[in-house]
């Protein structure tokens, strides 16, 4: 006879979720269905009707956390739908831009898990310390590049806005240098509280959290629409994917769900390790590791498209509007961030898509929980980065 | 100390990584307060009553728990913040219509200022982090004459977006072209054409940051500013 | 002490400013002396702060007086190059939004210490800009020196223009500098030719926007400089920060500036408060007016919406 338990607000993460666990007599969870209870905010349907200028600024206002991602989704998504194509240093720092903010995200959220795996104060403190200071190396990338910190205007459909100075360029460099000093010391530390919460608790770190579903990933450090057959994506409505039979939970999800070839797929940092190194790491812990070690990967990336730049190129390709449809794809943080837009003739947007990143966790969240005590629910959950 | 609740409803985060954004000052800052409810930062789970709640993220009348945590805020707060402009005028928000799956019907999402007594409003998506600070500081100070402002903006009567700045401020023969809020745009909706600023709509929000830090419309006064800036306290 | 200090004097703070002290000063260097407006004092801190690392960026107004379209139109700019300052000397008298590339300074550029030089009311936001940073990210603390220059009013683009094309007969192109003294409004051309209208034909083309300011001095500046007070060729330079004295006396004692009591010279300080007292009483009337008239008070319409 299973158990209903109700984990609700989920914490340490952005946004509004709620957990339902089926579980055992010993508290190992049978089912768990892990709900967005965010309002949706419409941003397909406020769209519609709307110049591509506008949307393009009001998607990134879709995660604060995360802008830089989905600014750059729906500017590739114009220019695919529109025939443009931006200038070569554009593109760079365009990049550059979403990889600073990769940076910020990515040790944020290590700020986020740090109280699963560290109770002592003073380390706690110091690790915030350290991933404040990287933080701000990467949004001094963002704010350089991308004008904003949070919400970074210079993302436009084009390229980017402008270019960034010679001296900024050098200030760049040497600051991202420091970052991976302080990251590479993150890194470690990373591991060693992962491999020591999966000792103190008994928990095998390849099995711990393990599922079977694919892994999905389209880059290492930007986004390729390429590698995404759009064919084999549907989102389907919670009720259709949950079933009548569990009709409460689905009308509590908000979101719709998708799914590649009929099934969920992971995306995010492992999924990108997966594709594009061949490794298979089963066990969930080691999200966090490789998390961490795509950060450095990205700090190195940073580096190469700083000396790659030539800062007195042009950025931004002026662009008249043009009736199409396109596919603006890029690597968020948290994974393959999908954005599709058609306009008219006068580049006014008919129809807008958004499959962001997280929403394709939201299921593997749930196999991943399943089979596992109950205890662990967030701790698998946050290793997802929601 | 003062216990502080920092509440969520339907928004980016952006506002509290903003305030992350002070970087090496955020340990500091949060030690000059009781950080009693960050959903994000920790895993109290029920709002508790405190004395301060900062709120970001617009209200979304058709979603029951989101108006349900709004209107409790009055009943569990002394001082209602509503951070950055989905919470404080509007922002981008003014322009959801409802229609998207799967909850079709939520469709109006207005700041909390229309829906509980907002003791403060701090415009911007999002406010910058040094704007947050020095609101915080001034608040734990007690130096609340300095934000009156934010005690007007509270009121709720518009945006104070790009259409305010242009109605109120050079419709009004007061604007110099100082250009303050072409920088202070955080979408670049503004450009200084011939000494007067163009508002690109296409790009406004309406966050409000233009009318906000124009020194025309909202003055602190001069002593505020000798004092807190050029008394040497920025170094 | 030093030699600044010893001749530094105070003037009427209800006038100026609050300010540590007053005195004239001219920079030394011909270079600079070659294309400034009247001491060069701007210029030399610019030249001076850039070169010795002090500030990593300076903006000022930069004008082409040789564009084909608008010959004398000012565009604010980012100066990292020391060599680059003194294209931005001498004064534009129309509308330039220093301002808003202050953030600029701070993102693509990269600056961490910036100095701007502004009017009275750039001065001002820029002050409010650091209080209250609503849309300022990561600006307040980049701000190192605040450089304002005295302002009785602005006037725009086309006002400028009439008054030089119109009223003086010269074509903006022909244009070598402007200035305003001794009551008048002057031209000076590229061939040497100088032309002049009393500054009572120049009003109906000042921006009514600047009716609204009672600041003349910029009162809120880490230091100010202009011509008024000080004899022709020199500036008055009124330091109010200890940041700007001490900026001004390492330039003193390496000679890059020579400097006099204010007390010595014609007209003297006495000319500059009359004109802050001027400019006070003015606009405060024109305030009260538009009041009268149900116009929004500056500063403070927020409260009336």
């Amino acid at each position: 006879m299973s158990e209903q338990v109700e984990i609700q607000p989920t914490t340490r993460h952005e946004g509004h979720g709620k957990l339902v666990l089926y579980v055992d007599d010993e508290g190992y969870v049978e089912r768990a269905f892990y709900l967005n209870t965010s309002a949706i905010r419409g941003f397909e349907a406020m769209a519609k009707g709307r110049p591509a200028e506008f949307v393009q600024v009001a998607v990134m206002r879709i995660c604060g956390i995360c802008q830089a991602t989905h600014g750059t989704a729906s500017a590739e998504a114009f220019e695919r739908a529109m025939g443009i194509e931006p200038p070569r240093d554009g593109r760079l720092l365009r990049e550059l831009c979403a990889l600073g903010n990769r940076i910020q995200s990515h040790v944020l959220h290590q700020l986020l898990v740090l109280d699963d795996f560290v109770e002592e104060e003073k380390e706690k403190v110091e690790a915030i310390k350290r991933i404040q200071q990287i933080r701000k190396i990467g949004q001094y990338v963002v704010d350089v590049v991308g004008g904003e910190g949070i919400h970074p205007p210079n993302i436009r459909i084009g390229g980017m806005a402008e270019n960034i100075s010679e001296s900024a360029r050098k200030r760049l460099y040497r600051r991202l240098r420091e970052a991976r000093e302080l990251m590479e010391e993150q890194h470690e530390f990373m591991r060693e509280i992962v491999e020591r919460f999966a000792e103190e608790n008994d928990l095998d770190l390849d099995e711990f959290g393990r599922h079977d579903q694919p892994f999905m990933a389209t880059h290492p450090t930007y986004g390729d629409p390429e590698r995404l057959d759009l064919d084999r994506v549907v989102e389907v409505l919670p009720i259709e994917y949950y079933g009548e039979e569990h009709k409460e939970e689905a009308y509590e999800h908000n979101g719709q769900i998708p799914l590649y070839d009929g099934v969920p797929v992971e995306v995010g940092p492992r999924s990108r390790y997966v594709v594009f190194d061949g490794v298979d790491p089963r066990g969930v812990l080691y999200i966090h590791i490789l998390r961490s070690q795509e950060t450095l990967a990205a700090i190195d990336r940073c580096l190469n498209i700083l000396e790659e730049l030539n800062t007195s190129g042009k950025t931004l390709a002026e662009w008249e509007p043009r009736a199409g449809t396109g596919v603006g794809v890029h690597e968020a943080p948290r994974g393959t961030n999908v954005h599709i837009a058609t306009v008219n003739e006068k580049g006014i947007v008919e129809d807008y898509r958004i499959i962001a990143a997280s929403t394709w966790n939201f299921p593997v969240v749930e196999k991943a929980i399943e089979g596992e005590h109950q205890e662990y629910a967030e701790v698998i959950m946050r290793c997802y980065d929601i | 100390m003062v216990r502080l609740a920092y509440v969520q409803l339907a928004g980016c985060c952006g506002c509290l990584v903003s305030l992350a954004d002070t970087y090496e000052r955020l340990l500091d800052i949060l030690d000059e307060v009781e950080l009693v409810y960050c959903q994000t930062l920790m895993d109290e789970r029920e709002i508790p009553e405190c004395d301060v709640a900062v709120v970001e993220g617009a209200v979304c009348l058709n979603h029951e728990e989101c108006v349900e945590v709004a209107r409790g805020l009055e009943e569990k707060a002394d001082t209602i913040v509503a951070l950055g402009a989905c919470a404080a005028t509007g922002n981008f928000m003014r322009y959801s219509r409802g229609n998207e799956q799967s909850a079709p019907t939520h469709e109006a999402f207005v700041p909390l200022t229309e829906v509980v007594d907002v003791d403060y409003a701090i415009p911007g998506c999002p406010p910058a982090p040094e704007a947050i600070e020095r609101f915080l500081t001034l608040l734990l100070e007690g130096k609340t004459d300095l934000l009156e402002p934010f005690a007007k903006l509270a009121e709720g009567k518009t945006e104070y977006c790009g259409c305010d700045l242009m109605y109120h401020v050079v419709n009004k023969n007061m604007c110099m072209g100082c250009g303050t809020c072409a920088a202070a745009c955080p979408t670049r909706a503004i450009e200084i054409v011939d000494g007067r600023p163009v508002v690109n709509e296409d790009r406004c929000i309406k966050c409000g940051a233009c009318f906000t830090q124009c020194p025309r419309t909202i003055w602190p006064g001069d002593d505020a500013i000798k004092e807190l800036v050029m008394g040497g306290e920025e170094e | 002490m030093s030699e600044l200090k010893e001749i530094m004097v105070k003037g009427d703070e209800g006038l100026l400013g609050e300010h540590l002290g007053v005195f004239t000063a001219r920079s030394t260097e011909r270079r600079i002396l070659r294309v400034t407006q009247d001491g060069g004092i701007v210029s030399s801190i610019m030249v001076y702060g850039l070169e010795e690392g002090k500030f990593d960026g300076v903006i000022a107004a930069v004008a082409d007086p040789d564009d084909p379209e608008e010959p004398w139109k000012p565009r604010p700019v980012v100066i990292t190059d020391p060599d680059e300052v003194l294209e931005a000397a001498g004064t534009k008298y129309t509308y330039c939004p220093n301002v808003s590339v202050l953030k600029e300074a701070v993102r693509s550029h990269g600056c961490e210490r910036v100095a701007m030089v502004g009017t009275p009311c750039q001065v001002r936001a820029v002050r409010k800009a650091q209080l209250l940073p609503v849309g300022m990210r990561h600006v307040p603390d980049k701000i190192e020196l605040l450089i304002g220059i005295i302002c009785m009013e602005n006037f725009p683009y086309e006002g400028l223009k009439t008054m030089v094309e119109q009223l003086c007969g010269v074509w903006m192109r022909e244009v070598a500098k402007m200035d305003i003294g001794k009551g008048k409004f002057w031209v000076y051309t590229d061939d040497g030719e100088v032309k002049s209208i009393p500054i009572d034909e120049t009003h109906p083309f000042e921006g009514e926007p600047c009716h609204v300011c009672t600041d003349y001095c910029a009162e809120l500046s880490d230091l100010t400089a202009g011509s008024v007070g000080s004899p022709d060729g020199w500036s008055t330079v009124i330091v109010r920060t200890e940041k700007a004295l001490e900026l001004l006396e390492e330039m003193v004692e390496q000679g890059l500036l020579e400097v006099k009591s204010i007390e010595e010279v014609k007209p003297g300080l006495g000319l500059v408060e009359k004109l802050a007292q001027a400019k006070k009483n003015k606009n405060q009337k024109e305030i009260e007016e538009r009041k009268e008239l149900g116009l929004p008070e500056p500063g403070k319409v927020h409260e009336q919406l």
